[in-house]
């Protein structure tokens, strides 16, 4: 150990490169992506049966339904600002016990306002058909407006924060997760249940299990990770 | 993205900073830049220094106005964090850019005619 200002080795090269490796080690011991993964799949599960349960359906003699997904109107929005408060609890908590502070409340800041973005947009499109006639003849919904649809949605907005996240952490692990999330969220995945006449009630289900799932193995994936790198 | 070097200009090593231009003290705020803040544990288990050596290059980089130190307690337990100054985020920022001069101005004079 030496207290001289030259460095015993002051090869600028190699104090660059510590100070890199300094920088990388921080910020591997400030991250706790698994339980971001986590809170947000167990949120994802929980808000299927919301979304089955509270949803209103109403059909026509000629098989026209009118449908509002209630739950997901009053189930998300509380619940992902309390999921992020968590979340951000969790990494302040855990990086102080590591003897750092954290980077993760822009993140809880964007999952909030992402949040009130879409409750904006769905409270919107409720008022927008409340007052509306069912359509006798009602025509395929276009592909972009569906694309938006799921994009807003608390599905996709969870993406679009953990994106942020992903950039806080230069994580470049967890931005790859996050696309391949995010495409899974965008593009319909369609086994046979989707136009098949199909129950209105559980049309969602499959998409959410998915992305849930998809969400819950990222964290597994990470956790494995994490304690590998420990 | 690194300019490259003016031959006619100041040699970048005479503008490195003693206080900075230190291996321990270099990590000490590399440390509790990317940390926003670090306790005096985490400093002394990354830079595997004892407590008397860290203490003494913290006191250099709080002398110099870098850091600011802050004691308290957690339930009994003391800890001391530590928290990058404005002045000390530019020192680290400045000393960075020092080594890449550097750095780039050793691969352009490493020519063939040099060997």
């Amino acid at each position: 150990m030496t207290t001289d200002s030259l460095p015993a080795n002051g090869d600028p090269r190699q104090l660059l490169s510590d100070v890199h490796a300094l920088a990388r080690r921080v910020r591997l011991d400030q991250r706790l992506t698994w339980v971001t993964l986590l809170v947000l799949a167990v949120v994802t599960y929980l808000g299927i049966w919301f979304d089955v349960h509270f949803m209103s359906v109403h059909c026509t003699a000629e098989h026209v339904c009118r449908f509002s997904r209630q739950g997901v109107l009053y189930y998300w929005p509380p619940v992902l600002l309390l999921a992020y408060a968590a979340i951000a609890y969790s990494y302040i908590r855990v990086a102080r016990a590591r003897g750092l502070g954290a980077r993760v409340m822009p993140y809880a800041i964007t999952g909030a306002v992402t949040t009130l973005l879409f409750t904006a947009a769905w409270v919107a499109e409720r008022i927008y058909w409340a007052g509306r006639a069912l359509p006798a003849n009602p025509q395929p919904t276009p592909s972009w407006v569906l694309f938006v649809d799921r994009l807003i949605g608390p599905w996709g907005m969870i993406g679009i924060a953990l994106l942020v996240l992903a950039r806080l952490e230069r994580n470049v692990a967890l931005f790859a997760f996050t696309v391949g999330y995010l495409a899974v969220v965008l593009v319909p995945i369609n086994f046979g249940w989707i136009g098949n006449g199909g129950n209105t009630r559980t049309y969602w289900v499959p998409g959410q299990v998915i992305s849930a799932t998809v969400l819950l193995l990222g964290a597994a994936g990470f956790a494995l990770a994490g304690r590998r790198h420990r | 993205m690194i300019d490259a070097p003016d031959p006619d200009a100041a040699h970048p090593i005479t503008g490195l900073d003693d206080v900075v231009h230190q291996r321990v003290r270099l990590g000490i705020l590399a440390i509790a830049h990317e940390g926003r803040r670090v306790e005096f544990g985490y400093l002394r288990t990354q830079l595997d220094l004892t407590a008397g050596n860290l203490s003494k290059h913290l006191s250099v980089l709080e002398a110099a106005a870098l850091i600011e130190v802050e004691k308290g307690y957690e339930g009994r337990r003391g800890r001391t964090w530590i928290t990058l100054t404005p002045a000390g985020t530019t020192a680290l920022a400045d000393e960075i850019a020092r080594l890449k001069q550097l750095i780039a101005r050793v691969e352009t004079s490493d020519t063939p005619e040099d060997r």
